[in-house]
This record gives C-alpha cells, sequence and structure tokens, in this order.
C-alpha cells in the first residue's frame, strides 16, 4: 500500500512519519507517537473516545480520520493540556466536580468541553447535554459532567482567558 | 462516630490527575519491546455449526506471520470463564452441576463470533490480513435462541451432561421441588382475595464498559505466564489461569491496568485464555490481544435474558400471601454463570416482601447466543422489572397506595434476607420512600394524573428493592490486606481490591486514613500484582468498601496498635492512658509527654544502639498491619426510585421526565462517588427498561453489537435526576458504609415501567420498553373495546 511522509504538530512539538493510505489518525497517533490518552471505543465514530482537537477549536474524531490526509495540522491531545504544570481548567473542573470514573471516555470528554466552550462560552445545560451527544460516557449518566461543563464555563469566563487556557 | 475527618468528605480521587491527562495506562496502552499481535479467527455465518474443515496453510505464509494455531495447538482442557466455581466449597460446586464447557478454540460454533483458531504476527493489521485467509468449512445446525426451543425434544445437545440443553436448575438436593421457597404456596393461594399473574421478558442487556477488552500475555524465560489485564478479579484469575495452564500459582502473574469500566463485563475470564495460550505458543514474546467493539460484545457476557412468570396473591386488607415466580432464561453459549444469576434472580424477589409463603424456581438454558454472566445487580433488574410491576397491578386491584403498600409490607431488620438464615440487621428503606416522595411531589402528581385525556400523558411509578455488599453467606467473602507503616510514618496499603471506575481505591484510602488517624495524603495503595498481594476475591456483588474496606479497616488498627503499644513502653504509661492528635501521641492530662508517631516509625527502621549504655534507642522492626478478613454480614443496601414519564399516545415514545432515587447508603464513605454510582446506574437502568436489548435475527446472528445500532441513553435523554443519601449506619459496615455499587441501576428499571403503567394504564409485559410495544398495546387495548 502506498506510503505517505507527513508531518503533523502534536501538543506543539513537531513529528515526520510515514503512513498508509488507510492508516487511522487515531492509530497514528497511539502507535507511531505513543499518543496513548486518545483512546478506542468504536472505530465508528459513535462514542468520542479518541476526539482531539485540530488547529485549534474543531473536534475531529481520530478512528474516522486517515492519518495522510492530516499532513501539516496541528493536534492537541489530553496529554497536550496542561500548560506552566496547571492543567486546563475544565480538566480541572471535572476533577473537582466527580465527572471522572473509569476514564476512558474522560480525555474525549474533555477536549469536547473545550471546544464547545469555544464555540458558546455560556451554553445552556440544554445545550451542553447536546452538545456531548457525540461521548459517551457508561458511568456516570452524564449528570455530573453537564456540572463540570457549566463549572468549567465559569472558570475560563472568570478567568478572562480562552478556551485554551491561554 | 460522627467525629469523621476523613470519612465522609469528599477528597480528590486518588486516580483523576492521571485519568484527566490521558496519562492512566489501559490494557490497549501497555507497549513492549517485542510485541506481536494475535488475532482470533471467529465464525461470523453462523450461530450454530460443526467446523468440518480448517485450511490454515495460507494464512501461514502471509508477511508477518508468526505462527497459525487451531484448536489442537493449543491446551485441549476445557474451562469455565465465570470464577463463581472458586467460590464455593467443593461440595456445593458438586451440588450445582458447575461445569467447563468452555474451549480455547472450539470445533463447535455455539454462537456468532464463537473462536475458531488465531493468528500472531508482526502487527495488528498483518495479523488481520492473514485471518482473513484462514478457509473454515461448516455444516449448519439448527438455531435455538429460547428456551422453548433449546429444551425441544430432538434439540442438538450443547452438553451430553445437561440433557434437554438444561444447563442449570436449583438442585433438588438444596431446594426441594427444585424451588426456593417458604411456606406452602398453593395452599396460600387458597386465601388469597386477589390474584395477578403474568409472563414477562427481561432483555439481554450489554454493559457497554467504554473500554474495549484488551489483554497482553508473555510466557517469559523463567517459564512464568503473565498477563496484563483490566479484569475486575486479578486474584481469581490467577488461580483460574493456573489451573488451565498446569502451572502453580508462583508461575502464573496478573498485572492489573486501569479498567475502563467494568460493570460484570470482566468478571472472570474473558480472553485472557486465548491470550495466554497464543503467548505460551511464542516463549519469550509479548502477544497482544485487542478486541473491536463488535467482537467484546460477543465475547464478554451479557445480562441474562428470558421469560418470568409471577403469581402474586393478596388478602383484601393488603396482606400479601403468597407469590410464586419461574425465570427460564436463555444462558447463550456456554455455562459461566448460569447457576449464579438463576438463584439470586430469585433470592432478590424473596428478600424484599413480607409473603406469608413464597416459591421461585429457576432454570437455566443453553441457547445460541453470547455468553449471559454478571451484569450491575446480578438477577435484580429483571426481578424489579417483574416483582414490582406485579405489586402495582396488586395494588391498582386493592385500590391502595403503591408507596404506602410498600411500606407496610417490605422486609426489614429481623426478617430473612435475600439468603435465608440470615436476617437483615439494617434497613431504612421507609425513610428512602418518604424522601423519595417528598422530593418528586408523589401524593399531589399520583392524583392529578387520573383520568388524563390527550396525546401526551404524564404518569409517575415507584419501585424499591434491596441488594447486598458482598455475597456472604452465598458465596466465599474474603480479603487480605497488609499496612505497612514506612520511616516517615506515611502508611503502603497492600490488597488486590481492584478499582474499575467506581472509586474503590479513594474510598479504601478514606477508611485507612480515617482509622489510623492519619491525613488522606499519607495513605498510598498498592494494587495491581498478585505476585505481592495476597487474596481477594475481586470487584463484584457491591463488596469490595464493604469487604475490602473491613480489611482495610482491620490492618490499619493492628498498625495504630503496634504504634500506641510502642508509644507506651517509651513513656512509661499504659494505652489507655494515651491519646493521639495530628499523628503525635500525648499522655492524658500530661501536656509535656508525648512522642511523635514519626519517631516511633523512623526508630522502628533505623534502629541504632545508644553507644554510650549499649541500649537500643526505641523499638526496632518495621511496623506492619496485616488483616485476613472475612465479613460477619452482607450489609443490605435498600433503595427506592421515583420516576416521572411522558409518554406520546401517537407515537408511543416515553420521556423521562424526571427521577428521585433515595438509597440507605449505611454511610457514604465520599458522597460524590456515592452519587456517582446512582447517576450511573440510573443511565443504565432507565436504558434497560427502555431502550436496551442485543437482538438477534432468527439464525442467531447478532444485529446490532456496536453502538451505532445498540441505543444508549444519551446526555440529552436523561431526565431530571436527585439522588438522596440516606445515612443510616450499619453495624457491621466500615464506618457503618454499605455497599452501593450496583444499588443504583436496580429501581429505577421498575419505577420506569410503574411511571408508565400509571400514565397509559397498561403494563407493557416485555423489556425495553419501546414504542412499538406502547403502540402495540394500546391498539390491543382499544380493539378488544370495539
Amino acid at each position: 500500500m502506498k506510503k505517505h511522509a507527513i508531518t503533523l504538530t502534536v501538543n506543539g512539538e513537531e513529528r515526520d512519519l510515514l503512513v498508509s493510505s488507510n492508516r487511522t489518525l487515531l492509530d497514528a497517533l497511539r502507535d507511531d507517537l505513543g499518543y496513548t490518552d486518545t483512546k478506542y471505543g468504536c472505530g465508528t465514530g459513535e462514542c468520542g473516545a479518541c476526539t482531539i482537537l485540530v488547529d485549534g477549536m474543531t473536534t475531529i474524531n481520530g478512528c474516522l480520520t486517515l492519518a495522510a490526509t492530516m499532513n501539516g495540522k496541528s493536534i492537541t491531545t489530553a496529554a497536550g493540556l496542561a500548560r506552566n504544570g496547571h492543567l486546563h481548567p475544565v480538566q480541572e473542573a471535572f476533577i473537582e466536580n466527580d465527572a471522572i470514573q473509569c476514564g476512558f471516555c474522560t480525555p474525549g470528554m474533555v477536549l469536547k468541553t473545550i471546544s464547545l466552550l469555544d464555540e458558546n462560552p455560556a451554553p445552556t445545560e440544554a445545550e451542553i447535554r447536546h452538545g456531548l451527544e457525540g461521548n459517551i460516557c457508561r458511568c456516570t449518566g452524564y449528570t455530573k459532567i453537564v456540572e463540570a461543563v457549566q463549572d468549567a464555563s465559569r472558570r475560563i469566563s472568570g478567568s478572562n482567558t480562552s478556551a485554551m487556557g491561554e | 462516630m460522627d467525629n469523621l475527618s476523613v470519612v465522609g468528605k469528599r477528597v480528590e480521587r486518588v486516580d483523576v490527575r492521571a485519568k484527566v491527562t490521558g496519562g492512566a495506562v489501559y490494557a490497549a496502552d501497555v507497549q513492549m519491546a517485542g510485541m506481536l499481535y494475535g488475532k482470533i479467527v471467529r465464525c461470523y455465518d453462523y450461530a450454530h455449526a460443526r467446523v468440518t474443515g480448517l485450511d490454515l496453510s495460507k494464512a501461514a505464509k502471509c508477511k508477518g506471520v508468526i505462527k497459525v494455531l487451531g484448536p489442537k495447538d493449543v491446551t485441549q482442557k476445557e474451562y469455565n470463564g465465570s470464577v463463581l466455581d472458586m467460590m464455593v466449597s467443593a461440595d456445593m460446586r458438586g451440588m450445582l452441576g458447575d461445569i467447563d464447557d468452555q474451549s480455547i478454540f472450539t470445533s463447535h460454533v455455539k454462537h456468532y463470533g464463537d473462536a475458531i483458531a488465531a493468528v500472531i504476527a508482526t502487527s495488528e493489521e498483518a495479523a488481520e490480513r492473514a485471518a482473513e485467509k484462514i478457509i473454515v468449512s461448516y455444516e449448519e445446525l439448527p438455531v435455538y435462541l429460547t428456551a422453548e426451543a433449546a429444551k425441544q425434544p430432538d434439540a442438538v445437545q450443547f452438553r451430553p451432561e445437561k440433557p434437554g440443553n438444561l444447563a442449570f436448575q436449583l438442585p433438588e438436593m438444596a431446594f426441594p421441588d427444585n424451588a426456593y421457597a417458604w411456606g406452602e404456596v398453593d395452599k396460600s393461594f387458597e386465601e388469597a382475595d386477589i390474584i395477578v399473574e403474568d409472563t414477562f421478558y427481561v432483555p439481554k442487556q450489554k454493559q457497554c464498559q467504554m473500554e474495549p477488552g484488551a489483554y497482553i500475555a508473555l510466557y517469559d524465560d523463567q517459564e512464568r505466564l503473565n498477563c496484563w489485564t483490566s479484569t475486575q478479579m486479578p486474584k481469581l484469575v490467577q488461580k483460574k489461569l493456573a489451573n488451565l495452564f498446569e502451572l502453580p500459582m508462583t508461575r502464573v502473574k496478573i498485572n492489573s491496568t486501569v479498567i475502563g469500566g467494568g460493570f460484570g463485563a470482566r468478571l472472570g475470564m474473558v480472553l485472557e485464555p486465548e491470550t495466554c495460550a497464543l503467548a505460551m505458543a511464542v516463549p519469550g514474546r509479548p502477544v497482544k490481544v485487542l478486541s473491536t467493539r463488535e467482537e467484546d460484545w460477543v465475547t464478554s457476557p451479557s445480562r441474562h435474558p428470558g421469560k418470568y412468570w409471577m403469581k402474586m396473591g393478596f388478602k383484601k386488607d393488603g396482606t400479601p400471601v403468597a407469590c410464586d415466580a419461574k425465570f427460564e432464561n436463555y444462558k447463550g453459549a456456554y455455562y459461566v454463570d448460569a447457576s449464579g444469576t438463576a438463584f439470586t434472580t430469585g433470592a432478590w424477589l424473596g428478600g424484599m416482601y413480607k409473603f406469608d409463603s413464597l416459591r421461585y424456581r429457576g432454570e437455566s438454558y443453553y441457547t445460541n447466543q453470547s455468553i449471559c454472566g454478571a451484569f450491575r445487580g446480578y438477577g435484580n433488574p429483571q426481578t424489579n422489572f417483574v416483582m414490582e410491576q406485579m405489586v402495582d397491578r396488586g395494588c391498582a386491584a386493592l385500590g391502595v397506595d403503591p408507596i404506602e403498600w410498600r411500606k407496610k409490607w417490605h422486609k426489614t431488620i429481623g426478617d430473612d434476607g435475600w439468603c435465608m438464615g440470615v436476617p437483615y440487621n439494617s434497613c431504612a428503606l421507609d425513610e428512602c420512600l418518604d424522601r423519595a416522595a417528598k422530593a418528586i411531589g408523589w401524593t399531589e402528581k399520583r392524583a392529578k394524573y387520573k383520568n388524563q385525556t390527550g396525546t401526551i400523558r404524564r404518569g409517575i411509578g415507584v419501585s424499591v428493592m434491596n441488594h447486598t455488599s458482598g455475597a456472604m453467606p452465598m458465596l466465599l467473602e474474603h480479603t487480605v490486606c497488609d499496612a505497612l507503616l514506612h520511616q516517615d510514618a506515611t502508611v503502603t496499603l497492600n490488597l488486590a481490591c481492584s478499582d474499575m471506575g467506581q472509586g474503590s481505591h479513594t474510598t479504601l484510602r478514606q477508611i485507612a486514613a480515617e482509622t489510623l488517624g492519619f491525613p488522606y495524603e499519607d495513605i498510598h495503595i498498592a494494587t495491581g500484582d498478585t505476585d505481592a498481594a495476597g487474596f481477594d476475591i475481586g470487584a463484584h456483588a457491591s463488596r469490595t468498601l464493604y469487604v475490602g474496606g473491613g480489611a482495610v479497616k482491620q490492618a490499619c488498627e493492628d498498625v495504630r496498635k503496634q504504634i500506641f503499644d510502642r508509644a507506651a513502653l517509651e513513656l512509661g504509661e499504659t494505652v489507655d492512658n494515651l491519646y493521639m492528635e495530628d499523628k503525635i501521641i500525648h499522655v492524658k492530662g500530661a501536656s509535656n509527654k508525648s512522642i511523635s508517631v514519626l519517631t516511633i516509625a523512623d526508630q522502628g527502621v533505623n534502629n541504632f544502639m545508644n553507644p554510650e549504655n549499649g541500649e537500643l534507642i526505641g523499638q526496632p522492626g518495621q511496623i506492619q498491619g496485616y488483616a485476613s478478613f472475612f465479613p460477619p454480614h452482607n450489609a443490605p443496601p435498600f433503595g427506592a426510585s421515583i420516576a416521572e414519564v411522558a409518554v406520546d399516545m401517537e407515537t408511543g415514545e416515553v420521556k423521562v421526565i424526571e427521577l428521585v432515587n433515595a438509597h440507605d447508603v449505611g454511610r457514604a464513605i465520599h458522597p460524590g462517588i456515592v452519587e456517582g454510582q446512582l447517576d450511573g446506574g440510573a443511565q443504565q437502568g432507565l436504558g434497560m427498561a427502555l431502550t436496551e436489548e442485543t437482538y438477534y435475527d432468527d439464525k442467531g446472528i447478532c444485529l446490532n453489537n456496536s453502538f451505532t445500532d445498540y441505543k444508549m441513553l444519551g446526555p440529552s435523554d436523561m431526565p431530571k435526576m436527585t439522588n438522596i443519601l440516606v445515612e443510616n449506619p450499619d453495624p457491621t459496615g466500615p464506618f457503618g458504609a454499605k455497599g452501593v455499587g450496583e444499588a443504583g441501576i436496580v429501581p429505577p428499571v421498575g419505577a420506569t415501567a410503574n411511571a408508565i403503567f400509571n400514565a397509559i394504564g397498561i403494563q407493557i409485559l416485555e423489556a425495553p420498553i419501546t414504542p412499538e410495544k406502547i403502540l402495540k398495546a394500546l391498539a390491543e387495548k382499544s380493539g378488544s373495546k370495539a
């Protein structure tokens, strides 16, 4: 199968790699580059465990994206959110609101929340629930995740920072 | 008891920083030098067939392939993936008739996805490509998807030792007339003024834990079998693998990885046997086996579906005189938990109400579906769907309020619990019902929703449940814990209890800190290594906080006692004249006499002789506490849910508007964790009531083993939810705590069904209650009127 030489910037670090045409971004991140914080949950774009941020605030499913199409893109995963030793406010909100149980959906859920709050810094509860429809959690019943997103919204607007925490 | 400093606090969970950054290592994340990849070839063409030919030759020639294995290339020993057989005595095991009927690879396909062969290759992709080149030919066999089909006299027999495909029924020896029973049921029914009776169906619900199965095994150069897995039960899986591969336990090691949700799907062995068999074929090389979501669905156990018949009799004054029931479950392809669920489904029924007499029969029939095993609640959600609808039908006939009836007739302290002969020792169900009713406005809404007309009809329904904290006395309950005091006066607990996301490592640490009188930060929990840890059953039956917590408390009490004994010697006082504050031990009434825990801990490790007099300074010997803990009881959690629904009479759609859950949790060691268990349980309970079932076509081909086609309630589908924690300390629980891991899933099932009954005046007998079933029932009702 044809191989493609691509360059990705992952969490601020530039990485060169050679991928087959059918290599998904999820596999490239996990297996070729070692970013195992991006999870495989279904492989069909239903669960959102492989959610990542591309070029800022757009979320995509790593399992539905071919790595070869991502040449030159900048990708953020959950491992790349902390700044100066401090977690992102969305991460802090997830911790403080007990919104994490098994943790498998958490990286995707956090990244989805960042994107959601970038688009809509003060969402209503219904907007939050709608916004999270593509990310499945089987542990929390979503209650505390919704509370965490509301808390994160307050934290970000209170500190006058952008959703990226900068 | 209420002077607690760590217990009852919302401390930060031990694992959340790793999880929120993605640093937590799940099995699929483990990388090793020289890793090989295994791909299991499964039968997706038939649900029941004999393998008539297997050609591995083409696959063996594929690029990157190291080895191709068929049924004869692996151990011929059969096994039972469940661990129930290891939790009962040998006598009991014989009586129950548990059998080993699974094999690594099979030549008799019994369900969609059964394993035939495997490829080991240098990459996952190479293994997948080669697996496609394996040629299998089959002889198709008739497919049995229900108990009725499987028990036909001419049906193909799944196992010679289980005639009639009856995998299990309650054994006559312990259960006369094959029934779990008290009183004389037939006679009692003669006294009944009102009798209700019906046959229900409960669905094949799937756990859908977010992490699909992932396993690594390595048969190393010391001839030890190592397995990395996110199992709920590391110590029992260690023993099970030792038995299967005929190795001593010293040569089998389970490395527990972070568990991405369990809910029963990882209870016992899933693909550990296959993965280890592959590793044994390539000594010295680690082999990784990753399940796709679709594969995990059909290889890990589901809830037991089946037909559930029930009959209840009441006197005019509401007295429940008799209950008769039979659950015929569709067991799936292999034995697994055939005995356990068939029994407990009736145990929860028997544990709920004060019927004069009760008789329950449980039977498990082999069918051509994926295996059934443990799923949160273990028979209780099935019983809740049926029992609670029958009670509400009885209440409607009696003209009594369903909450008032339940308050009057539920079992309580002193009554026989879910296991006869073990009475309940705590129960705050009345308070649960009262507070839930008040929170949702039960009385007003119940009155308001009478005689509705129009397209959208509201309804409100209640359900109650009893459950357990650990499986004592039905099953072995035992946890070993040791607690090591380091020279800096911090403590490491060593135990095998797993945390599948429910938060048990956090609550165990809280119990340790509270018992020792140390800050939460001073405790570390070391787990995940079966070489190091003593025995533990594993995470099931809502037991970890109760039994694991009991072990932690006892081990830490041992440490505390040793600290105080040494302090007494050093201070020249008796222990009862001492007290501890901020890790300093003082003499009562003598503010100048004290010794720090740090001094005692340090002198225990770094012990030196006084050069002037040749005497030791302080007491030598590192302090270690130990507990091999068998709990005295099963601290029953009770709970109630009240659901309010809106039913669209034209489309049959049900919207859950509000759900209030009130649970007798004993004591909430960490309120946020308890709420999380109830929230998550509710999502699964509502799902069982309304949307969740694994469907098969008439050939046994699974139709919805994916998140695309299996509907779970999403964030927008969830109702407004309120959790009420009723803290009524259990006399046997650590700081009064009861297990709440399973409780949350149970009462939302019956409450939702009863709310629909209240809204439309019809009971839907099959779960999940889909719009189609509601429309059909409404049409039948209007048809019968016409």
